[in-house]
């Protein structure tokens, strides 16, 4: 099948097109050079054109997801809407059902999106939403920063161990990537308590979240993996944790890249760029975190933004969540995943006139203009913790227009001008940084630019064209039409095939998984299953032969391999 | 002034889903206008025309429109919800979710209603001649709210979960009420003239009279002493000291 879309103002950061009127040939589900005369034709009619978006941090499947729709009936009473010809019911708002999740990205012009975070020993169930979401391609992190094995080959300082158990979690999860969340911290949980800076001590493995964070980064760069080490940060969510933020960053200079991209990922920055001392002298370190990521070029981030009304908090940072419960007097869910990790869902509702609150909404937003480089600091909203991501247009008005951020500043707790510099930021970002933003630097960052987030030959003909024409709209002062466009794409292509047209759902392919086979030597494997089976026959409460998502689970699989290599450390 | 009374054309076996039948939705509008206004039965579409015969006497914008129920509506759902002004009246038995989310206006029931009357409703009044099911005023599955303001009088008993949730308004059951009215009460105020069992667990503020007897006290509550409230005393209880609430309980 071939396409050819004509007339349309490509922003293609990646490739180096501005605005300019650019065609782009599509065969077999490819981005070609050229195509032949019976290529059907679209004339994009000189609207905006992007590679279709790609989300590197959102929570679209697996067990909190499905807890917090289980906790949560009463979301479901918002977003329905009835089954069409070829869509099912949708239903919800901050946790949709799984179908809602593969039809409502693509309506925005996303194509590929990442869950951020999974158990190994829940990863089944993961991958039995996965592939019921239509359309996207997807992925999901797997979580290994307080599990046992993790804790005890850091204590033992092998790396080999550690990295060949990286690999073999991987497998196990069908995963695409390390996903560290509050280290040491869900261990501690399962005992009534937290840590509170890298240097705390995580009893009975003798391990401090510092080394397991620069354990993790060296054998992330050993395998070769595709992704960085990912990491939600310790102490996130309270007043001052930006110098634990800022420490951790500090880390990333001691493990080199094995490939042109970051050695860390900091996720949902929002809620770790906070200082003060409680919530009374709370204020926005948003400028130090800036700074930071500025200054170096081996740590990249993504923003959280926050988004007033609902949204469902849900992390594997449980002894964070038990606070929030207890902050909000709100419904709470436990989750106690035995020797990896743990977890917590709690309802919250933003309010633009609790300081707090708009702090917080500021803070997400200056991130995203104080950081220079876009390729640095990528668009979320840590779906559905800040906010549920059908939001993101609402984001890039925000950050494309000063007149409706001090539109909306007007509406907010007027502590966004004493605790934040986000009244006095000018900067309006421009299609191109959008793009980075949402596209080229997601995809950048994931480790996938070969294939996603551009428009170049050899591309994956995932393509959004939205209902703007670049050279006739000032987004600045028209912040409207920005936010209808991007809330509802004029076309969405997923592997050449035309998914979504004027924001309705025209197709529903199924798109593919990708996860990472990562080869370390035998030698190694076998000593690290050692303890592995060891664990199993001791502590797990389920059979090691039953432990591992199956082939069957992973119907339409991406395979990208990766092997270990030697790492060069500072 | 616009009287529009409505009678079911046959028995109704199948429920109905009726959210229309609502001054705001009648108001100004013609007999056919009326008639084609849409209502499911079970999972069939089809209209009011289809299901009552519609009678409509003057013309008037909502506040000034009366809505008639003649008839056995007890498997109609829905009446009156998210109405703002105007009346209705209802001569004999509905089903649930009378009055959901209303905000204003009036509804006056002869017979019993179902469960969830009055709903997360924000205004206005709504008077039960008969009897009341299950979360009367309260919260519907998951929400944090349940009644937010306005007054619901029910003259016969109330069955479980009164007020669940209630965040603010009245509720008045003259006879007896079933286990834990208002539960995870976060205000407004209940007064009960009959008995009860186990009321106010889990409530965090507003205020809880029981005139007749407590089969079971939740141990839940602090008992403060003895206060007289418009001229009767009662003991005075706080709680849900679990949760560190505010809530007040009276129990005679
Ligand atoms: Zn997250």
């Amino acid at each position: 099948m071939e396409l050819l879309i004509k007339n349309g103002a490509v922003f293609d950061p990646v490739n180096g097109i501005k605005g300019d009127k650019t065609d782009i040939s599509v065969k077999d589900g490819k981005i070609v050079n050229n195509v032949s005369s019976k290529a059907t034709v679209l004339d994009a009619g000189g609207r905006l054109v992007m590679a279709g978006g790609v989300d590197a941090h959102s929570h679209i499947a697996g067990a909190k997801v499905n807890v917090g729709r289980m906790m949560r009936p009463e979301d479901s009473r918002s977003g329905i809407s009835p089954r069409t010809k070829i869509t099912r019911p949708c239903t919800g708002y901050t946790v949709p059902n799984v179908y809602a999740m593969g039809y409502r990205y693509a309506q925005m012009g996303y194509t590929t999106v990442f869950e951020a975070a999974q158990a190994i020993m829940k990863a089944r169930h993961t991958h039995e939403e996965l592939e019921e979401i239509p359309i996207i391609d997807k992925g999901a992190l797997t979580l290994f920063g307080s599990n046992w094995p993790t804790m005890d080959f850091v204590r033992e300082k092998n790396m080999d161990k550690l990295a060949a158990y990286v690999a073999w979690g991987l497998l196990a999860s069908r995963g695409f990537g390390i996903k560290c969340v509050n280290p040491g911290g869900g261990e501690m949980w399962g005992f009534g308590k937290n840590v509170t800076g890298l240097d705390d001590v995580v009893p009975s493995f003798d391990v401090t979240p510092r080394e397991i964070i620069v354990s993790l980064m060296k054998v992330n760069e050993m395998l070769g993996l595709p992704h960085s080490v990912h990491l939600h940060c310790n102490n996130l969510g309270n007043p001052g944790n930006y110098k634990t933020t800022l420490a951790s960053m500090e880390l990333a200079n001691q493990v080199k890249a094995s490939k042109d991209r970051q050695v860390m990922h900091v996720t949902h920055l929002l809620f770790n760029s906070w200082g003060g001392t409680n919530w009374g002298d709370f204020e926005s370190k948003a400028d130090e975190i800036a700074n930071f990521l500025n200054n170096h070029d081996n740590i990249t981030g993504d923003m959280g933004q926050m988004i007033f009304g609902s949204a469902t908090t849900m992390t594997a940072d449980g002894p964070k969540q038990y606070a929030n419960a207890k902050l909000l007097h709100a419904k709470w869910s436990n989750g106690d995943v035995e020797l990896e990790d743990a977890s917590g869902v709690v309802p919250i509702y933003y309010v633009k006139q609790i300081s707090v609150h708009a702090i917080m909404w500021a803070i997400g937003l200056e991130l995203a203009l104080l950081t220079k480089d876009p390729y640095k600091m990528l668009l979320t909203t840590d779906h559905p913790n800040g906010g549920p991501f059908v939001n993101y247009s609402e984001v890039i008005s925000l950050l494309m227009s000063n007149k409706k951020r001090q539109e909306e500043i007007k509406t907010v707790h007027e502590a966004v001008h004493a605790k934040t510099k986000l009244p006095g930021l000018d900067r309006e970002l421009d299609f191109s940084e959008i793009a980075i933003m949402t596209r080229a630097g997601t995809s950048k960052v994931l480790g996938l630019l070969d294939t996603k987030g551009h428009l170049g030959v050899g591309a994956d003909a995932d393509i959004s064209i939205y209902d703007i024409k670049p050279d006739q709209i000032d987004p600045s002062v028209e912040h409207a039409k920005i936010k209808s466009a991007f809330s509802s794409a004029a076309y969405t292509i997923k592997g050449g095939q035309v998914v979504v047209k004027d924001g309705q759902i025209t197709a529903t392919p199924l798109g593919r998984t990708y996860w990472v086979d990562a080869k370390v030597p035998q030698q190694h494997h076998d000593e690290m299953m050692k303890d592995i089976v060891r664990k199993f026959k001791n502590y797990y409460s389920i059979q090691l032969a039953n432990y591992m998502v199956q082939d069957e689970y992973v119907s339409h699989p991406q395979v990208i391999k990766a092997g270990a290599i030697p790492v060069e450390v500072n | 002034m616009q009287t529009v009374t409505i009678k079911p054309r046959k028995e109704i076996k199948i429920s109905v889903e009726a959210e229309n039948i609502s001054p705001d939705k009648f108001g100004g509008k013609t007999e056919k206008e009326i008639q084609s206004l849409v209502a499911w039965m079970g999972n069939q579409k089809t209209t009011l025309g289809e299901l009552f015969s519609v009678k409509v006497e003057g013309s008037g914008p909502a506040a000034d429109t009366k809505i008639v129920l003649e008839g056995d509506f007890s498997r109609v759902k829905r009446i009156g919800e998210g109405m703002t002004a105007g009346l209705i009246m209802i001569n004999g038995n509905v089903d649930m979710h009378l009055g959901a989310k209303m905000s204003g206006g009036k509804i006056s029931v002869k017979g019993n209603v179902d469960s969830w009357a009055g709903r997360e409703m924000k205004g206005g009044e709504l008077i039960v001649e008969g009897n009341a099911a299950y979360y009367l005023g309260a919260g519907y599955r998951g929400e944090s709210c349940g009644m937010r303001g306005g007054k619901i009088t029910v003259l016969g008993n109330a069955l479980d979960f009164v007020g669940e949730h209630m965040c603010g308004g009245e509720i008045f059951v003259k006879g007896n009420t079933g286990i834990l009215p208002g539960l995870s009460n976060n205000g407004g105020k209940i007064v009960i003239g009959g008995n009860t069992s186990r009321p106010g667990s889990e409530m965090s503020k507003g205020t809880i009279i029981v005139n007749g007897k407590v089969d079971e006290m939740m141990p839940v509550f602090k008992l403060e002493g003895d206060e007289a409230v418009d001229g009767v005393t009662y003991k005075k209880y706080t709680g849900d000291v679990i949760g560190n609430g505010k809530g007040l309980l009276y129990v005679k």
